[in-house]
This record gives structure tokens, C-alpha cells and sequence, in this order.
């Protein structure tokens, strides 16, 4: 078999005389992030993800941007008493890139505004906000006390900690969202990096981590060193902080990311139109040795299965995830859409093939001293010993700021004026730098000339747009994880969408954008 | 600084300028374009109740897991 040249992330350069995985020596003068960075491939992923990032940023701007700006209304539970005026919302952007790998010519992207939720509306039985109260720390975690009395009597209120009958630990909703000790005082403004001390005339600064643990009957959240950020009173962001999050101040959620594309979902969708002279495969399928036990999900309507891409604007479907055992329900047990099915896989043949894995961001111990913060992800799957799973760990598993960014992330993140760092390992063997990245850029572009001429060719009229496609089978996990609530309270009327001039419509209502 | 309402985005740090967006085109082809393709954008938002009995969306969000989790559904909007 005659071997493609370049491996996986991208044919730009093939390096002369290597194997994807063929040791080689570190001869940069400065140690890596990456603790396996002697594999060509892995420093080519890590890197070209970031710098293709940045093309895509650029790109949106000299190419039409697909922005869908929208603000969720967020469904109030059966019985629960209405609040007026002011009903809580959710706001954030769908974003989407053009492609020329996907059948509909789009992926999709979507953020969810920062401070969207907010600690300090987090009440104790006595009424006292959760502020940071004190902060501790070991080589890898921050554990933050917050203020209040928290007991098993009185635990953090949810989503922090959802008591489930028979369910040990219950739901802990909100593990795996970043935090940032922005809010100064209660219902204050969050304060921004260039937010300026009254009293000292300095920057106040901040920290963003990652929650990756919540002791809901001590109220301890445990934060997560590897990964975070501090805006220093210099304006500029340094990872990893080098302080704890600021004694005093409320936490506040950061800027929430999904994507639909298979870099991120680690899926690969259907591609069921015969349009154009396209060679990939119709139906994905995974080998059978392959297969990796886990879950997947299906969408419904009224109980039959629903996969097409779009509906229109008031017809719902309920997503059921299965799972190969009871104890691997997502959430646990007492979900009324959760099916158990043993010997259950992650592929859902016709519909998806997944890839059987799960990149988080960086491993939780660095190999080397200082290193930075984005490194190379650490790979999960599931675990077993005696032929009986002892655990999973998929794209179900609630660590969702964990998982390694895709390109499309990336981009959002330059656009939002957050230069992501670079990973510290450069992608060069025997050539140079600079023509590698020359490289990786044109190709970039290239693909980018390719994917509009493609959505120019077969037309928006074959693209699924949001809402209409928020609960399509590549949505509508990821609306899930973008908005954190459960999937049965996605629903499409609560989509106010926002067009080019910033008007508000509501599609369940018949709104359209403006001409 | 004025005071944000409720829901407000207090900082939208992506905003194309005007040059931008008379350059923008759409592969190789020219086309005609109006509005601004990024106004609502990735930045803060306020999100507290002010008023007594308003609920904010970390409460919203808490109410629906709660709810999920005893099997209960949404009401409708």
C-alpha cells in the first residue's frame, strides 16, 4: 500500500525521512510542553490546531461571518412559579465555519456568554453569599472555601449539588465549567483585565480555573492548576496563574465553547447527499475491533427516531442516551430519558461513527517543571479489568472545559481577544520553522477557498441553520454541554436569534431575520 | 459607565470595524453586504435579578436539573 504523504493534521509537510512515530531527539533549547513530543504527529496536532486557529479568525474577517447570535430562554420546571419581567436567559453565539469535509459544508460552533452564572446568587440556608472565603493549594489543585454554612443538611444549593435518591454523590452539574473571580461585589459588573483599582490605581486582575471538583456538604470547590489563567495588573494573561483565585471576590462562569466538528465531538456524522462528485464514504462505520464499549444518544419525536437535520421551530425532540449499564446513566438512574442496552457501543451505526476516544486538554501531571499550559492532551477512553467496565470516560463525562479544543475553538478564542498560548514544542525537524507554518498557512487558505466555493455551489438552502438544527443528532449533545442544562429543557422556543442589525426575532413565533 | 440591565452584554470585544466590513467577500466572489455580521459576540453578561422575586439563571439552571433529576419536565414557554 502506497503510504499518504503528511499524517492526519494536514498534508502541508511531509517531514523528509520520518515515520509519524519515529523517536527523534529534542533539540529546542527550551523544554517542552508535551510530555510525549518526540512523536511528529503529536507535535503537529498540538501546534497546527492552534495556528490554523488563528487562519480561521482571520478568514471570518475577510469572508462573510457566520454569526448566530442568540439568547436562550431557559424552560421553567412544571409547577415552578413564574418571575415576571425578567426571565432567565442564557446568551451566546453559534458560530459557523465553513468546511470542506462535512456534508452540509458547515460546522458549527457555539459559545456561551461569560458570567453567565454567577455565585453570587448563591445563597446558604441563612442567606449569606458564596464568596471565597479562603483558598488552599497542593502542587496541582486550589481548594477554595466558600462562604456560608454548608452541611448535609444544608448542602450547596444546585446545579453545584443535585441530591439523587439512591444516587451516591448525586449531580454535580456544574464540575468541568471554567470560574473566574471577576464579580467584586454582589450584582456588580465583572470586572474585564483592564478594569482599574479605585482605591490603588492598579488593574484588579483575575484568575480563571477549571472546576473539576465540588464537596457540596463543605462547600470546597476544587480548582484545577494545570490549565489556568491569571490576567495579571499588567493586562496581559499568563497561564498557569500564578496566584489563587482573590479571597473576598464571586465566582463567575467563563466563556463556554462547543463544536460540532469531529475534531472536538471525536465523531464522524453521516454523509447521506449525493450532490456534487464527493468520494467519502456514505455511512460511517466503525470496524468491529474498533468498537469501544460507552454511550450514545438518539433523537425522537413522540417516540420514533428523528435524524434528519433540521425541524422547524416548535417541534421538539427528546434525546435518550444509552448506556451499557445502569450505573453508566448519564444522569443517573431516575432520568426519564435514559435506556439501558448491555453491551452498548459509541458508535450509532447509520447516524455516526465515533472515534473511540477522548482528548483532554493536558495531563494532570506535567513532566516538565514550569511547562505551559497547553500542551498535549491526554488520552481517555474507558477502563476494565476482568472483562467487567470499571469505568468510561467519553464525551458524556461532564468535564467538558477539559477536553481538547478544536481549530474552530481556537478561532473564537483569538476573536474574543484571547490569544491562546502556543504550544511550546515547534513542529520542525530537519527544514525550518517558518516554512512549515508558510506551509500550514496556504493550505489553510486553500481549504478555506474551497469550503466558500463549495457553499456557493450547493447553496445555503442545503445548509441546517440554528435554531432549526439545534437538536439534530450533531447538536444536540453539544447544546447540551454549551448550555449545561438537560436536554429535555433544549427546547426551540426558547431561541430569541438576533440578526445582522441586531434585531431581535423569535422563530417559535414565526420571526425571521431581516432581509 | 451606565448601569446594565438584566441579560446586558457589558463588553463585546469583537467588533468589526468598518473597513472590515466593506471588505469583507465571499470566496473569490464579491458580494453585497449590510449589518454588522458580529454584533451580539462573546463577552460579559449581567446576569442578576434585580428586582425581589426574579431568578437568576445559575438558580434557572439549578431549578432544571433538580427537576430532571425527579423526572420532571418543562413547562412550556
Amino acid at each position: 500500500m502506497v503510504r499518504r504523504s503528511g499524517n492526519a493534521f494536514g498534508n502541508f509537510g511531509k517531514i523528509t525521512g520520518g515515520d509519524d512515530f519515529s523517536v527523534k531527539p529534542i533539540k529546542a533549547e527550551f523544554g517542552g510542553s508535551v510530555p510525549d513530543s518526540l512523536y511528529t504527529v503529536n507535535r503537529e496536532s498540538a501546534w497546527s490546531r492552534w495556528r490554523r486557529g488563528y487562519e480561521l479568525a482571520t478568514a471570518c474577517i475577510v469572508d462573510n461571518s457566520f454569526d448566530y447570535s442568540f439568547n436562550y430562554f431557559i424552560p421553567i420546571p412544571a409547577g415552578t412559579p413564574g418571575t415576571g419581567g425578567n426571565p432567565p436567559t442564557i446568551p451566546g453565539v453559534f458560530k459557523g465555519f465553513p468546511t470542506k469535509n462535512k456534508e452540509l459544508g458547515m460546522h458549527w460552533a457555539g459559545a456561551r456568554i461569560a458570567g453567565s452564572l454567577r455565585f453570587d446568587n448563591v445563597l446558604d440556608s441563612g442567606g449569606t453569599p458564596a464568596a471565597i472565603a479562603s483558598v488552599t493549594e497542593d502542587d496541582e489543585f486550589w481548594y477554595v472555601q466558600l462562604a456560608g454554612t454548608w452541611s448535609t443538611s444544608n448542602p450547596l444549593p444546585p446545579p453545584l449539588y443535585v441530591a439523587v435518591p439512591g444516587v451516591p454523590g448525586g449531580i454535580k452539574a456544574i464540575n468541568g465549567e471554567i470560574l473566574e473571580d471577576r464579580i467584586i461585589d454582589v450584582g456588580g459588573t465583572p470586572i474585564t483585565r483592564d478594569t482599574i483599582n479605585p482605591a490603588n490605581q492598579t488593574r484588579y486582575g483575575y484568575v480563571q480555573a477549571v472546576l473539576v471538583e465540588t464537596n457540596p456538604f463543605t462547600g470546597i470547590l476544587t480548582l484545577r492548576k494545570r490549565g489556568s489563567v491569571e490576567a495579571t495588573p499588567d493586562r496581559i494573561l499568563v497561564t498557569p496563574a500564578t496566584r489563587p483565585p482573590n479571597v473576598g471576590r464571586y465566582f463567575m462562569t467563563g466563556t463556554r465553547y462547543c463544536c460540532s466538528c469531529q475534531d472536538f465531538t471525536r465523531r464522524e456524522y453521516a454523509y447521506l447527499s449525493s450532490l456534487g462528485q464527493r468520494r467519502v464514504a456514505k455511512f460511517p462505520l466503525s470496524r468491529a475491533a474498533y468498537l469501544k464499549p460507552g454511550r450514545y444518544e438518539v433523537m425522537r419525536i413522540a417516540g420514533k427516531v428523528a435524524n434528519q437535520a433540521m425541524t422547524n421551530a416548535v417541534t421538539n425532540r427528546q434525546m435518550e442516551i444509552i448506556s451499557p449499564a445502569p450505573e453508566y446513566n448519564i444522569p443517573p438512574t431516575v432520568t426519564p430519558n435514559s435506556l439501558t442496552i448491555p453491551g452498548s457501543t459509541r458508535d450509532d451505526p447509520g447516524v455516526f461513527r465515533d472515534f473511540g476516544s477522548v482528548y483532554t486538554r493536558s495531563t494532570s501531571d506535567p513532566s516538565v517543571p514550569g511547562a505551559k499550559a497547553e500542551g498535549l492532551p491526554s488520552f481517555n477512553d474507558y477502563s476494565a479489568a476482568g472483562n467487567v467496565i470499571t469505568s468510561l470516560t467519553d464525551t458524556w463525562t461532564p468535564l467538558l472545559d477539559e477536553f481538547r479544543y478544536c481549530k474552530h475553538i481556537y478561532a473564537m478564542k483569538y476573536e474574543e481577544g484571547v490569544f491562546p498560548p502556543e504550544p511550546s514544542d515547534f513542529p520542525v525537524m530537519e527544514e525550518g520553522m517558518a516554512e512549515w507554518e508558510q506551509r500550514l498557512v496556504e493550505q489553510t487558505e486553500k481549504d478555506q477557498e474551497q469550503a466558500a466555493t463549495n457553499l456557493l455551489k450547493y447553496g445555503l438552502s442545503y445548509m441546517d441553520v440554528p435554531p432549526y438544527n439545534c437538536q439534530a443528532p450533531m447538536m444536540m449533545p453539544m447544546m447540551q454541554k454549551l448550555f449545561n442544562v438537560p436536554s429535555t429543557f433544549v427546547l426551540m422556543q426558547g431561541f430569541i436569534m438576533y440578526d445582522k442589525n441586531g434585531t431581535a426575532y423569535r422563530p417559535s413565533q414565526g420571526g425571521n431575520p431581516a432581509s | 459607565m451606565t448601569v446594565p440591565n438584566f441579560g446586558d452584554i457589558v463588553e463585546t470585544n469583537f467588533i468589526y470595524s468598518t473597513e472590515q466590513r466593506t471588505k469583507r467577500k465571499f470566496g473569490d466572489s464579491e458580494i453585497q453586504v449590510s449589518g454588522n455580521p458580529a454584533v451580539y459576540h462573546a463577552g460579559d453578561v449581567v446576569n442578576l435579578p434585580y428586582g425581589s422575586g426574579e431568578r437568576s439563571t445559575i438558580e434557572a439552571i439549578g431549578l432544571a436539573w433538580a427537576a430532571f433529576a425527579s423526572g420532571v419536565l418543562p413547562s412550556g414557554l
